[in-house]
């Protein structure tokens, strides 16, 4: 962990601890050590660390990262949310702090040799996504089940009557693409649009307001950029006509699909969004199009124009999140099994 | 301040050691300070007690916090330009435990070149602090004689004294604390076979040795009392703590040669109850002083008996040593400001 940073892996921790402790014969405590990764050459003693501490009075540990997964412990089951990727692929990609030379070389292949070590005296192995565990594979040599992040607070997201809006949730930045739903919005006359979400920088925002202002929405659009208390987002979630997700690329489902599908509504989307195709289907549990805005601006209009429609894309939306079946009791019994 | 409390616990066992770390980021955040906890895994198994500690010595902290505050060994051994440390205890096997009967090792060359090794690791580490501070005279004391460390006594406070809230004096004499040998539950539930008042006894806490447990149970069955002594053998909330506290006639804490005066000591001072304590029970007369804040009986059932016999014939005394026992808190600086004052310097 990094001290005093907040993020996605911290937040499923926690409700993995609270969830594992929900089960009855079964007690559970989250340990995190301070991690750091520069210089690179620090990695070793990182490593070092985690090998050499004793965990004892558990039955079972569930390492989550780099490189705590390499605790020793004769009952380990991984959850793999992360490697140490500058020494896998971002390093094939040149965004690594690991160099190209023969000292960078011999530290990736310590890291290497230490993650297989921690493979193979894993029980069992998860990772959070098809993508993850084809990195695992393609690098590593082993395979593993693939045991996605539910969602953590599904009561919330009740659902409840559409009030005429689509709403844009998550985290605002460029690989979002929020922009390109502000220049849609000229395509789709009469659409009210909110977007609210924690922009990722301050330029992000401030480049938000100058795009509404140029293409002359800003009577259509209400911008809420900040980290929103659940509760106020679920709010705005249970009572949007429609949700917007359109990032690229994207590693999983996403936590904006999972709580729009949760309350019943439909989700619009992009060809090029990854993941999160794998359960909004076009026609079925939302609107998929290409990503340019006036083919958004025509999905958006069709989804605004015809509420009864949206309103059963949304009721299909909740039935596939629910085949999948994943909660966080049943992501317990099978880290527990 | 951007502040790291560090320390070692092993996984889901608590206790005091927790508590003192729990409190004080309480304490800190109220006070706008950015505090993060890190617990490091750790045994006190002799044979990887090196290697733990040099794992603790490699974590790099000085990139994340302004000040570190390190409590439970070998927390102790990080790294950070201030470093403070809060003593609360040696790994005691290779200090005052060695010459005794609980070192788990022989006394051969091997084992003492171990012990030298801990010791000297233990030194430097201490050496190299912004400031050390012990939990207790004993411990402070055990510093000087051990690692020729000088250290200011400070003493944890509890988390939050208005729950303690002071009643009538009743008939029941209550213990507080793990279940543990060493503890001693055991001189208490024989002590009960003596009493010639109608005292009842209630033991709270959690244990990690089930055996202990029946034991105790069977000896209150054996002794006859089994009727006047409720056990219960689990980990109750503070609030628990203070209603059962609230009418009692007294606390009982009878650990054996422990390190510092303990909690339990503590939380019957802030709800105004004498502690029944014993001439060995080490840390605990730091507080409990024969006839003035308490009662201190010899380590047998029949002496502890007549501390309950007494209190119980006199509800004058119980109510008096209580009162003490309150003023003797403020008297010591037993504070949250003090201590995050101190922390901080």
């Amino acid at each position: 962990m990094v001290p005093f940073v907040r993020g996605g892996a911290e937040e499923l921790c926690d409700h993995l601890v609270r969830n594992l402790r929900l089960t009855p014969g079964v007690e559970a405590e989250a340990m995190r050590l301070p991690f750091t990764w520069d210089p690179a050459e620090g990695l070793v003693d990182e490593m070092l660390i985690a090998r050499t501490l004793e965990l004892r009075n558990v039955d079972r540990l569930i390492p989550l990262k780099f490189p705590a997964y390499l605790a020793r412990h004769p009952n380990k089951v991984l959850w793999l949310l992360h490697q140490y990727r500058q020494a896998y692929d971002l390093f094939d990609a040149g965004q690594s702090n690991i160099g190209p030379d023969a000292r960078g070389n011999a530290l990736r292949g310590m890291i290497r040799a230490a993650d297989d070590q921690a493979f193979r005296e894993s029980r069992r192995i998860f990772t959070l996504s098809p993508t993850g565990a084809d990195r695992l594979r393609r690098y590593n040599g082993f395979g593993a089940e693939i045991l996605p992040q539910p969602l953590n607070d599904p009561e919330l997201f009740t659902g409840g009557e559409a009030e005429g809006y689509v709403l844009a949730s998550g985290r605002v930045g460029l690989g979002k693409r929020q922009y390109l739903l502000v220049r849609a919005m000229r395509h789709a006359p009469g659409l009210r649009l909110v977007i609210a979400g924690p922009p990722d920088r301050p330029e992000d925002a401030d480049e938000l307001r100058r795009l509404a202002a140029a293409e002359g929405v800003e009577d259509r659009l209400t911008l809420d950029l900040r980290f929103l208390p659940r509760a106020e987002l679920a709010r705005l979630v249970n009572h949007a006509t429609a949700v917007a997700y359109l990032p690229f690329d994207e590693d999983s489902v996403g936590y904006v699909t999972m709580e729009a599908f949760h309350a019943g509504k439909p989700v619009l989307s992009t060809m090029d969004a990854g993941g999160v195709l794998e359960i909004v289907r076009d026609g079925e549990t939302g609107a998929v199009c290409e990503s340019t805005p006036e083919a958004l601006g025509a999905a958006l209009s069709a989804l605004a124009a015809d509420p009864a429609r949206a309103a059963r894309l949304g009721r299909n939306a909740r039935a596939s999140l629910d085949a999948r079946g994943i909660t966080w009791p049943a992501t317990v019994e099978k880290l527990l099994a | 301040m951007k502040i790291g409390l560090v320390s070692s616990a092993a996984p889901l066992i608590n206790g005091g050691a927790r508590f003192i770390v729990d409190w004080l980021r309480e304490k800190l955040e109220e006070r706008g300070h950015q505090v993060e906890t890190v617990y490091v895994p750790n045994t006190d198994d002799p044979d990887t007690v090196l290697q733990q500690m040099a794992a603790f010595r490699m974590v790099r902290l000085e990139d994340y916090f302004e000040r570190v505050i390190a409590f439970r060994p070998p927390a102790h051994v990080v790294r950070h330009p201030r470093k403070v440390v809060w003593f609360i205890h040696h790994i005691r096997i290779f200090y005052d435990l060695w010459d005794t009967p609980y070192r788990p090792v022989p006394d051969c060359a091997p084992q003492r070149a171990l012990r030298a090794a801990v010791m000297r690791a233990d030194t430097a580490a201490l050496r190299e602090a912004h400031s050390v501070f012990a939990n207790s005279r004993v411990v402070a004391d055990r510093l000087r004689r051990f690692n020729g460390v000088e250290s200011e006594v400070l003493y944890p406070p509890v988390l939050r004294p208005e729950l303690f809230v002071p009643g009538d004096y009743g008939d029941e004499i209550v213990c507080v604390c793990r279940m543990e040998d060493h503890k001693r539950q055991r001189l208490l539930v024989e002590a009960m076979r003596h009493a010639r008042a109608p005292v009842r006894l209630r033991l709270c806490g959690a244990g990690t040795n089930a055996d202990y447990v029946r034991s105790l149970r069977r000896a209150a069955a054996e002794g006859g009392v089994a009727d006047r002594v409720a056990i219960e053998d689990r980990w109750i909330t503070e609030e628990e703590k203070a209603a059962h506290l609230r009418n009692a006639l007294a606390s009982a804490y009878v650990p054996f040669d422990e390190d510092s005066y303990g909690y339990p000591t503590i939380e019957a001072a802030h709800a105004r109850r004498p502690t029944v304590t014993v001439s060995d029970s080490g840390g605990v007369l730091e507080f409990v002083e024969d006839g003035a804040t308490g009662l201190v009986a010899e380590p047998d059932p029949a002496s502890v008996a007549a501390a309950f016999d007494r209190l119980h014939a006199d509800r004058a005394l119980a109510r008096r040593l209580g009162a003490n026992a309150s003023e003797r808190i403020g008297e010591l600086g037993l504070d949250w400001d003090t201590v995050v004052e101190k922390l901080l310097a």
